[in-house]
This record gives structure tokens, C-alpha cells and sequence, in this order.
């Protein structure tokens, strides 16, 4: 009876404790999501300042995994902040394999910011609750950085947006000896540069379409219009008798890198010297710091596109074994990304000779993908809108579907229409008829998440399968008087190589080594052709040429999806430690014992 | 005043003599405090230079353009003299050399050039005129760090800075470099019997080896390497020696990627970024001249524009062709067998190979552009113009040894900047009559001097080249791994051992260390001999003297090419009603054109601008405001400008002419 009270006073205690459990428990586990620790926001464009804002206060809700640093100090003095999640437990940074995230390289290409920004939270919000996260992060490092050019990110979040491609190196761009000093003005103060239009009515050559009173339309031969443009808003700064000739910028910081740089006159915006500009030098200077950098991702926009080398066509397409790890890759991530395209840079999208991916992958021996985020067919966004598409009548047809979709989806906010203005050159003007920065380059804000979480997706696919060793299974068998045979399996389950071949070549990558940590003398080392058939059919082996046998040279690493079989003859007995170390596979030990 | 010998020259104690003597009263009579009677270290040239410029304050002024790794001074002489134009506006001559550490006479030459300015100011009237009107640079030693270890206990002739490299990518930095087996303080090369060997004894020269020509019955029987011998037991013999980068291999053109010496990219080091940066900051250089191992004026490009070719030793190569593969260890076959086929996962090979990638979209492809590669034809008169006077002033004939100019810095200036560019190794070998005939390539050198060098068949060109130069390694295929074993000098130029041991011999200059038994560690008995390494690359020091006077002569003769823009002419017509017509002509009074053709095509040379300072509104009709022409030959060429403007009469105006390699010059208009 006793026993069986207690046991019923037990069972109740347990229902009141089950009921008494805090709320938010029970609610995780069975109803809502959980709360975020930081609440960030990916429907909006980030300045620098808020960019980085939002960096510093991830690193304080996680303080464990995330160390925020700067790379270094842009033109203008703005830090190149680079977030570093590494689990400190699992190891440190250097024994593992690092996922190098950048974006907006070209300042007017902003989004890859936000997706930066998204994979950092993703990961930290998610870390210990999705179990391939929390494997992802402690196998993994990942070095991620929203803004390369913060001067360009900046100057288009601050301006109109104009010319906000490259950074603030000054530059002469019409050789007068004066230095950006005539670019375009706001003169109405809206924020905007706008088309100028005049009304000379019957004297013009253009007219305002019929379909559509917000576009103008170049009028067709032997017509007379009732306008005509007169270039984009500004005035003669210099007062050299020119108008907007020299503005910010003049250079693409995406040609500055070291590998097939070409003068200025073959690619234009080259600059004088690779790594002149002080953002590639400090990046640049990063990366070399950190060889265990094994997959890069750049962030560009737009278009939709997968991107990997070579920039150009006279580099040679990479070998066999390069471009099977690259287009597994690349195919699946047109899974992850749909309208988005796996291509190579030169074919698909046009020739970039001193890239920064081209650097990376030729260089510095790193599997590198650039995408350029959101396509316009996105709008587009089932199999009936594509095909409605192709109506000339249609309403979302060609250049009218922009103003369909602003109209229906933002409300006409990105549109600016005319207005009258009093020019001081060209007297009484209307201004207008321009989209606003934000218009084309980037999704509208309510899709940006999306666009955040797929491509973090693609980027955490590449980042797991960069090399991973495994020493396998291995086998002691004596085969003679205090001879023994030791086999041991190395294994690499990952798509990438531990050492591309493009590395190989360039020898950019330190070889892999195994180190044989034993007292016994080494006969020979050689790898063996078939483990299973070896001790029945003729045993073929691969003879390992080098004079230190205890410290292997593997110059060409470890490919991607394989194992190979390592044998040694060894006389004398004793435990043996072999390492396989691999700058960017890792680095595994095991002990065998041999007698 | 620091005196300093070399061991070799030390018997002609007589004429070190006369030398120092000959010094001494150079000291007295100009304030040097050098001679030219030996090569300098870093602290004497330290020293030599900064006596020019203090005793020469009206001329000469002294400043670092960067400091080396190891701590060096970067030299740079502006030799002007201050007058009414600016010295940062005025057309100047840049002089720069020891970019090969090793390429000493280089150093020494640029400063007896400067000695010979200073000293001339006073009582030579084209020196005068050119030091009021014009600049020179002069950087004698770019490579101080490299240049420093021919001044070492033992003499390597290494070319690099000491940027520490790992040369065979092993996982260690300098590791195993030479070794002095035979005591005598020079690295040469070692002999080896060996039944592999790909060598054999010159049978015309019994101190040479040629390659075995299987074809006549020959076999090899020596295998060559670097003296020293396997310090990290790898196999290979100083395929990893201390410092990194040759600094006329570390420019933008012609680069050779992923190259030995090369660097680790372009512009990766120091004194090749401190260069570059100081060359963006002097726009006013209009001419290079660089003392370095490759050459376009002893032998001028060809009538296509491509530079004569290298002119090796084989033994160098043979000893360097041992050690080439020691950056190849430790390929594994694809898979490593064990991994092929059978541990295949997932579908890794499935046949999805780049199709995606080939699938072009609808974007248009320009064409692809690439860097010129050759001098462009209409600039060539200039260079065979400057080779011709090169040759009447110093007499030097016959090429020593070069190499193909891969990445160095005067490509870099004419391919990129525009500029005339030259490079000569400073000297030249002077053969015995007999040999004149034969030639010295290998026993085949054409004749010396006036010969057109190399056609089409033998001519060098670049790499495939693009001003980046694409001496990538394209498809990147796997070699094979062939560890240990001698490898074939194969593909490479011709040495030309015999014509430059009969120079050494007929001279009597001591740069041939005779064959010599020694016991070595791996190898047993070998024998040491070859060529030392400052005498390949560098003349006797007492040769300084004679050859800095002529080279200083050839420096100021082109000081005298340069362009010289002026407004030739103007007028001024009333036209009545406030209107005003105004006709300008511009000239180019010198020789060389505003901006050479390669300079137009870079777009790296400014166009000239011709402005009109008037108010914008002000001009009703004609020329702008401001204009720009690309280029105009030199010799008295004109190009004309009119304005119809408003104004009134008494009106001052200026008209400016702005070029960036010829100067300025300002009229000023008075409107009547």
C-alpha cells in the first residue's frame, strides 16, 4: 500500500511539474519558433555603419564562436571588418578548413552585405538547435566579410548612387590634371540625378511614349518631337566648358589582383599595379595570412549567375579533375538557386582579366565561386508570368514589366517622375524620368530574405564539401623476419581536393605531408592499386621516389570523393604515429601498433 | 674614402696603384669621394652617393624611394639644376640598374654617369643645357640586399632580394642552398661521372662540357650540378637557397607567373613596389635607361620590334636543369591507383562536365584584347636611332651574357608607360680576332656588332605574352613525378661558354675556376669548376672608368631627344562688335614625339593639353575651351588652334600648353 501511495504521489508530482514547466520551453519544443537572441532585419539596405553595428552586437550575443577584427583601412579610413566563427572546442582556426564569404566589392552592389550578414546570424541563431548547422560550425571556419569596399558601399547609401562601383582612389578621368572634380550634382536636392528634359514643342527628337507617359521614346525618322534631353542633371564644375566629366571613382576594384592583370588599355579600370588599391592590398594580405582558406565566395550583382573561373579564355580552361569538383558543385547550387546559372566567367558572362576570384583559384590554390545575386526574371516567378511574358501586348511585357511591378508590388516607390525645374544653364527644364538607385541591381526589399537564405545555402553547401581527411582503416601484417607490412586508408569524403590541381601546378599550396613518427627503419613506401585484390592478384604499387620516407611530400594533395591506400614496409616493431597534414584538408593523426 | 679590392685583383697591386692615386686626385678636384676603380657594398655606395649630393648642393640632391627587407636604402640622385621651371616639370632621364643583385657594374656605371655631370656642369656647355633645362634620376642599386652578397665571403651570384621563399614548396623556407666544397669562396658547378649523364667534355675546349649528341656517336658520361651538396637530404643539391625574388623579374610585363625568382606575384616585393609607386609619382620621366642582363641597345629590336635573344651559359643551365624538378616531388598519379574507380561516391564523375559553363548567354563578347608584345613599329626608329649612337660611343660590339627580359622593369616602362626604354648590360665581351668569325654562340655567335640580330625563325618572343604577360601554366595537366635523376637542359637557348672563355682567356681576367677533385658526401668523387659568378655578369673593375665616361656621354646625348613643346605662334583678329579670332599654332621643338606610340596605345602617356583661359561662355565658335591631341612628332611639327571669343579690347589672356613628357609653355595674348 505504502509503496504504491508513494508511487501515485510520485506520478502526480510529475504531472504538476510537466505542467509548471516555463511556457516558452514547451512552446519550443511543440508550437512556435524560438525567439531570436538578435533581431536583425533583411528587408532593408544597411549603411557601413549599421552594417558593422549589427556585426558588433552578434559577436556579443555570441561571444564564444565569433571574433569581429578588421582586415584593414579602406581609401577613406574605413575599417574592412571580417567576422570569424570557429568553435574554439573543436580546434583552432588553423587545423581546420575556412569558408571565405566577401560581398560589394563593387560599392553599388550592396546585397551580398546582407547576405553576409544573414549567414552569421543564421548560423549563430541556429547552432546546437539544426544539427547540420552545429556539425557545419564545428567542423568548419568561416571568415566573413559584408563590405570590401566600404568607401563605394557608403557613397551609394549616402548619394544618388552614381558611380559608386568603385572605390575613392582618386583618379583623373579626363587627364586635365585635376582629380574627380566635376561629377554630377543634385541640384533639386532630391537625392536623385535625374534626366533633363526640355519642351521645345516640334523642334525635338524625342516624344513621350503613348503607351506609357513616364517613358520617353527617341522619335522615329522624319518626326518631330516636343523634347529633347539634355544629359543628366549637373553643372560645369571646373568650368572647363564640360559638364560631369570627371566623377568619383574612374577604376574597378575588381580587376586590381594579381593573376592575368592586364594594363588599363587591354582591361579597362586595371589600375597602375596589382594591389594598389589599399582594399585588395589588405585583403589580399588576409587571405595569405590564412592557408586554410579553402573556399571563397565573392558577392557581386546582378543577373543570376553561378560564377566560377577563368576570367579569361586565353588562361585555359581549368584541368579534369578541377572542373568536376567545381561543377558538382555549381550544378547543385542551381538547385539551391533557382533563375540562378552556373557559368564560367569568360563564356557566360564576359572577359575579366585581374579578378579577384581568378587570383583566389589560380593564386592561392582556393576552389572560388562569385555570384552575381538576384535576376529580373525573379519578377517572373512562375511558369505562366514567364510565358505572359513573351506577349508583346501584355502589361508585364519588356521594359513595361518594371513599371508594372513597381506600381503593383512597391506602390511606384522606386519611380521618380518629371518635374519642372529652373536650370541655371538651360533655363525652364523638367527633371525626372529615373529609377532610383535601388531600381534593378537588387530584388525588391520584400524578397531580399529569400535571396539571403538560398545563397547561404549555396555558400554552407561549398563550404562542407571543402577536403576533409580521414585516416581510415589500417592493417599490420608481418611478412618476414622482423618485416612488417603496414596499410593504412586515407580518405577524403568531400568533393573538393585537398590540393586543386591548378595549385599543383602553380605550386601555391604547401604539398599534404605524412610524417611516419617511429622508431623502425622504413624499406619502402609506395601506394597500393587495389587493397582487396592485393594479396591475390599481381600486387602492383606505385613506388614512393623520395629520399625521406618519414616526411612524405604529397605535392598534388588528396582528390575529392576517394581513399587511397598507403603502404610501408618497416623492420623492427613498436608503435607508429602517422599524420596526414593537409594546409587545407586538416590534419588527422592515428597510432598503429605494430608487432 | 673607402678603397675596396677584390682577392683576384689584388697581384695588379701596381695598378691599384696609379688607381687609387688617380682617385685621390679626382677627390681633390670635384669633391668625390669615390673612384671607379671597384665594385662597391652597400655602405660605400652609401657613402659615394651621399658625397655627390653634399658637395654638389646646387645640383644634386640625394632621397630614399624605399627600404629593403634588410633594412637598405633605396637611392635616388636628382641631378638639375633649380632655374625658372620646376624640376617635377621638367623633362627628365631616369637612370636605374642593379636590379639582378649581381649586376654590379650596373651600380658603379650610374655613378660615374653622375660624376661625370657634376663635374662637366662648369665647363661643358651640353652638360650645362641639360641640367638647367632637364632632370636625371639616378638610382644606382635597386637590389642593395642582393647586391650585398657579392660582397660575402663566399660569392653565389645570386640574383634576389632576401625575401625568404620556399623555392621547391616543401614546407621550408631556404633550406638548402650552396656550399663551398672547394674553399676558393665561388659557387660553381660540379661534375659527376655518371653513365646517365647527359654530358661530356667540349672536345674543342677541354674546360667546357656539351650536351652528348646521341645522334654523332656521342654518349653522355657527366652529370652537372649546382657546388654544394644535399643540405635537407631531399634528393636534390641547392634547390632551395636563401633569398627569394629577382627584382627585374618582379614588373608587370611579360610577367613570368609562378616562376622561380619570380615572386610570389607581380609587384610582390618592396623594391619593386617602391619603384613602381615613385615612377606613378614622376610623371615628368620621359626616357628610361637601365643597366640590367637583358639588352636593346648593343643589338636593337628587330625590324618586327622583338629584342635579341638570351645568351646563356650552358654550364649555368646544365647545373640549374639538375635541380628543376625538384619542385615536381611528390605527384601522385591520379586516384594514387588505390583511389581510382573504386571508392567512387555519389556522382562525383557523373558526366555533368561544364556544360552549363559552355552554355554562353546572350551577353556580347568583345573580342578579347591583349598587351602588345612587340615594340610597335612606328616607335622603332627611336630605339634602332639610340642603339646606333650607343654603339659609335661605346665601342662595345659583342653581347655578354643575358637573359629574356621576363618582368623586368624597362619592358614595363615602354609596354605600360609609354616611355623610350633602354637596357644594356653596361660591357661587352671583346674576343680575340679569330674568334670574331666564328662566333660566339656555342661556337656559331654571329658576328658582333652591325649584324641585324635574329630573324623571324630565332627572335624572341614573350611568352605568348599580354602585358600581364601569360606565362601561366595553362591547362595545368599533371606532371608526372621523376624525383632524383638528371633532366634534360632540353629546349633551352644555346650557351655561349666558348666565346666567353676565350674572352676571359685572351683578357686574362681570372673568372674560370679549372676543374678540381674534391670528395663529396653523396656523390664521392666529383670535380668543381666553371665560371665565377661576378665575373659572368660584371667586367673588370678597372674597366669602370673608361666605360662610365662613355655610357655618361650616351646618357646626355639622349637627355637631347627629348620633346619640347612651345606655342609657336599667335595672332589676334578683331573682328569687329566684340568679337575676337584667335589663331595658335603649337610646336614640338625636340626630337622625340609628345608621346611615343606605345604611350598613345597605353593611354599612358597624357595626352597634351592646349587651354584657352577664357570664361567658357566667352568662346562663340572654333577650337574649346580646352583641347587635347594625343601626339605630335617632334622636329619642328605644328598644330594649330583657332577661337572665335568674346572679350574686349586690352584683354589679357593666356594660352597654355601643358605636355606631360615635353613641358609647358604659356603665351600670353593681349586682344587688339
Amino acid at each position: 500500500m505504502k509503496t504504491k501511495r508513494f508511487l501515485s504521489v510520485g506520478l502526480c508530482l510529475v504531472i504538476v511539474m510537466l505542467a509548471f514547466q516555463p511556457i516558452n520551453v514547451i512552446a519550443q519544443k511543440y508550437f512556435s519558433d524560438p525567439q531570436f537572441k538578435v533581431k536583425l532585419d533583411f528587408n532593408r539596405w544597411h549603411d557601413v555603419n549599421e552594417l558593422f553595428a549589427d556585426m558588433a552586437r552578434l559577436e556579443k550575443a555570441f561571444p564564444k564562436f565569433l571574433k569581429l577584427a578588421s582586415m584593414g583601412k579602406s581609401y577613406e579610413g574605413r575599417d574592412l571588418m571580417v567576422m570569424t566563427i570557429n568553435n574554439p572546442e573543436t580546434g583552432p582556426e588553423m587545423s581546420k578548413a575556412a569558408m571565405y564569404v566577401d560581398a560589394n566589392i563593387h560599392g553599388n552592389e550592396i546585397q551580398g552585405g546582407e547576405v553576409c550578414l544573414y549567414t552569421i546570424w543564421y548560423l549563430m541563431e541556429n547552432y546546437g538547435r539544426i544539427e547540420e548547422v552545429t556539425r557545419l560550425v564545428n567542423e568548419r571556419v568561416f571568415y566573413i566579410v559584408p563590405c570590401v569596399n566600404p568607401d563605394g558601399r557608403q557613397w551609394f547609401m549616402e548619394t544618388d548612387g552614381g558611380n559608386a562601383r568603385a572605390g575613392h582612389l582618386p583618379v583623373d578621368d579626363d587627364n586635365d590634371g585635376l582629380i574627380d572634380e566635376d561629377g554630377p550634382d543634385d541640384m533639386n536636392g532630391n537625392g536623385i540625378i535625374e534626366q533633363i528634359r526640355k519642351y521645345v514643342p516640334g523642334q525635338g527628337n524625342y516624344r513621350i511614349s503613348a503607351t506609357d507617359k513616364r517613358v520617353m521614346e527617341p522619335v522615329p525618322f522624319g518626326e518631330k518631337g516636343d523634347y529633347v534631353l539634355l544629359g543628366e542633371e549637373g553643372i560645369d564644375n571646373d568650368g572647363d566648358g564640360r559638364v560631369n566629366e570627371d566623377d568619383k571613382g574612374g577604376y574597378d576594384p575588381n580587376r586590381n589582383w594579381a593573376v592575368d592583370w592586364q594594363p588599363n588599355y587591354v582591361q579597362g579600370g586595371a589600375m597602375d599595379f596589382p594591389f594598389q588599391l589599399p582594399e585588395a592590398k589588405a585583403e589580399n594580405e588576409f587571405l595569405m595570412a590564412h592557408p586554410n582558406i579553402a573556399g571563397v565566395q565573392a558577392y557581386h550583382n546582378s543577373g543570376g549567375m553561378i560564377l566560377r573561373g577563368p576570367g579569361a579564355e586565353a588562361l585555359g580552361e581549368y584541368s579534369g579533375s578541377d572542373v568536376r569538383a567545381y561543377d558538382e558543385i555549381g550544378n547543385n547550387g542551381q538547385r539551391i538557386l533557382p533563375f540562378y546559372k552556373y557559368m564560367v566567367i569568360w563564356s557566360g558572362l564576359y572577359t575579366v582579366h585581374g579578378g579577384f576570384i581568378d587570383w583566389t583559384n589560380d593564386g592561392l590554390g582556393i576552389m572560388s565561386f562569385s555570384n552575381e545575386l538576384w535576376n529580373s526574371s525573379q519578377y517572373f516567378s512562375s511558369p505562366d508570368l514567364l510565358k505572359e511574358r513573351e506577349d508583346p501586348n501584355s502589361p508585364i511585357s519588356g521594359r513595361k514589366s518594371s513599371n508594372f511591378f513597381d506600381d503593383k508590388l512597391e506602390f511606384g516607390d522606386e519611380y521618380v517622375d518629371w518635374k519642372p525645374f529652373d536650370h541655371p544653364q538651360y533655363g525652364k527644364v523638367e527633371m525626372g524620368g529615373e529609377w532610383k538607385k535601388f531600381m534593378g541591381r537588387v530584388p525588391p526589399r520584400f524578397m531580399n530574405e529569400e535571396l539571403c537564405h538560398r545563397n547561404m545555402a549555396f555558400s554552407l553547401y561549398q563550404a562542407d564539401e571543402m577536403p576533409k581527411m580521414e585516416i581510415g582503416e589500417t592493417n599490420v601484417k608481418k611478412i618476414g623476419d622482423n618485416v612488417y607490412r603496414v596499410w593504412i586508408d586515407f580518405t577524403n569524403k568531400k568533393v573538393a581536393p585537398t590540393i586543386t590541381a591548378k595549385a599543383a601546378t602553380n605550386n601555391v599550396v604547401r604539398p599534404d605531408l605524412i610524417t611516419f613518427d617511429g622508431k623502425q627503419d622504413i624499406i619502402s613506401a609506395s601506394w597500393i592499386s587495389n587493397k582487396e585484390t592485393f594479396d591475390y592478384l599481381n600486387p602492383i604499387t606505385e613506388l614512393i621516389d623520395q629520399k625521406q620516407m618519414k616526411r612524405l611530400l604529397i605535392r598534388n594533395g588528396h582528390p575529392g570523393k576517394s581513399t587511397r591506400t598507403l603502404q610501408y614496409l618497416v623492420k623492427g616493431t613498436g608503435n607508429i604515429t602517422i599524420t596526414y597534414d593537409s594546409v587545407k584538408g586538416g590534419k588527422v593523426t592515428k597510432t598503429i601498433s605494430v608487432n | 674614402m673607402i678603397f675596396r679590392n677584390f682577392p683576384m685583383y689584388c697581384r695588379k697591386l701596381i695598378f691599384s696603384t696609379f688607381l687609387l692615386l688617380t682617385g685621390l686626385f679626382c677627390l681633390m678636384n670635384a669633391g668625390y669621394s669615390q673612384t671607379a676603380g671597384s665594385y662597391l657594398n652597400y655602405d660605400e655606395l652609401t657613402k659615394a652617393v651621399k658625397a655627390l649630393a653634399d658637395s654638389n648642393k646646387d645640383f644634386a640632391k640625394v632621397e630614399s624611394i624605399g627600404k629593403t627587407a634588410g633594412g637598405r636604402e633605396i637611392w635616388v640622385l636628382t641631378l638639375a639644376k633649380a632655374g625658372q621651371v620646376p624640376v617635377a616639370e621638367r623633362p627628365a632621364l631616369l637612370i636605374a640598374a642593379n636590379f639582378e643583385g649581381d649586376h654590379l657594374i650596373g651600380s658603379s656605371l650610374s655613378l660615374e654617369i653622375a660624376r661625370y655631370l657634376i663635374s662637366g656642369y662648369a665647363t661643358d656647355e651640353g652638360i650645362k643645357a641639360s641640367l638647367d633645362n632637364h632632370v636625371f634620376y639616378i638610382m644606382p642599386r635597386l637590389n642593395p640586399d642582393g647586391a650585398e652578397n657579392m660582397f660575402a665571403a663566399i660569392k653565389t651570384g645570386s640574383k634576389t632580394n632576401s625575401t625568404a621563399s620556399d623555392a621547391d614548396n616543401d614546407g621550408r623556407l631556404d633550406e638548402d642552398g650552396p656550399d663551398d666544397l672547394n674553399k676558393d669562396g665561388q659557387i660553381t658547378v660540379m661534375r659527376v661521372k655518371d653513365h646517365n649523364g647527359l654530358y661530356r667534355i667540349d672536345p674543342d675546349e677541354p674546360m667546357l662540357m656539351k650536351k652528348a649528341d646521341p645522334a654523332k656517336g656521342e654518349r653522355g658520361e657527366y652529370s652537372i650540378y649546382p657546388e654544394g651538396i644535399d643540405n635537407d637530404k631531399d634528393g636534390f643539391i641547392n634547390e632551395d637557397p636563401a633569398g627569394g625574388t629577382d627584382i627585374n623579374r618582379n614588373f608587370m610585363h611579360a610577367y613570368p607567373y609562378f616562376k622561380e625568382n619570380a615572386g610570389r606575384y607581380m609587384v610582390s616585393e618592396i623594391e619593386t613596389r617602391s619603384m613602381i609607386e615613385w615612377m606613378l609619382a614622376h610623371k615628368n620621366v620621359a626616357m628610361v635607361m637601365t643597366f640590367g642582363e637583358s639588352d636593346n641597345l648593343i643589338v636593337p629590336p628587330t625590324s618586327r620590334g622583338a629584342l635579341s635573344t638570351d645568351r646563356p651559359l650552358d654550364l649555368v643551365q646544365f647545373a640549374q636543369a639538375a635541380i628543376s624538378e625538384a619542385s615536381r616531388v611528390g605527384m601522385v598519379s591520379e586516384g594514387g591507383r588505390g583511389g581510382r574507380g573504386r571508392f567512387n561516391m555519389g556522382d562525383f564523375t557523373r558526366g555533368m562536365s561544364a556544360q552549363p559553363a559552355a552554355d554562353a548567354s546572350g551577353r556580347s563578347q568583345r573580342p578579347a584584347q591583349t598587351a602588345a608584345t612587340t615594340i610597335n613599329t612606328s616607335d622603332l626608329d627611336y630605339f634602332t636611332k639610340a642603339s646606333e649612337k650607343y654603339k659609335e660611343l661605346t665601342g662595345i660590339k659583342t653581347q655578354p651574357v643575358l637573359r629574356n627580359p621576363e618582368g623586368a622593369f624597362f619592358q614595363y616602362t615602354y609596354y605600360q608607360l609609354g616611355l623610350p626604354s633602354f637596357s644594356t648590360p653596361g660591357w661587352g665581351l671583346v674576343l680575340p680576332a679569330d674568334t670574331t668569325r666564328r662566333g660566339a654562340r656555342g661556337g656559331a655567335q654571329r658576328p658582333g656588332g652591325t649584324d641585324t640580330p635574329a630573324a623571324a625563325g630565332g627572335a624572341f618572343t614573350m611568352g605568348g605574352g599580354g602585358g600581364g604577360g601569360r606565362t601561366m601554366g595553362g591547362g595545368g595537366g599533371q606532371a608526372s613525378a621523376q624525383a632524383g635523376g638528371q633532366q634534360d637542359a632540353g629546349s633551352q637557348t644555346a650557351g655561349i661558354d666558348a666565346a666567353y672563355y676565350k674572352y676571359l682567356t685572351a683578357a686574362k681576367i681570372n673568372g674560370f675556376v679549372k676543374w678540381q677533385a674534391v670528395k663529396h658526401p653523396e656523390f664521392g668523387d666529383v670535380e668543381v669548376g666553371g665560371f665565377t659568378p661576378t665575373e659572368i655578369s660584371n667586367p673588370p673593375a678597372e674597366k669602370i672608368a673608361e666605360l662610365g665616361v662613355s655610357h655618361a656621354k650616351f646618357a646626355l646625348y639622349l637627355s637631347t631627344l627629348f620633346a619640347e613643346i612651345k606655342v609657336a605662334e599667335t595672332e589676334v583678329i578683331n573682328e569687329g562688335g566684340g568679337l575676337f579670332r584667335i589663331k595658335a599654332e603649337v610646336s614640338n621643338e625636340g626630337y622625340l614625339p609628345t608621346a611615343l606610340r606605345q604611350g598613345v596605345q597605353a593611354r599612358s602617356v597624357k595626352p597634351t593639353m592646349v587651354q584657352l583661359e577664357v570664361k567658357p561662355e566667352q568662346i562663340i565658335g572654333g577650337n574649346n575651351k580646352t583641347n587635347f591631341f594625343q601626339a605630335l612628332e617632334g622636329s619642328g611639327k605644328r598644330q594649330k588652334f583657332e577661337w572665335l571669343i568674346k572679350g574686349k579690347t586690352g584683354d589679357q589672356i593666356d594660352l597654355k600648353v601643358v605636355s606631360q613628357k615635353g613641358g609647358t609653355d604659356l603665351a600670353k595674348i593681349t586682344l587688339k
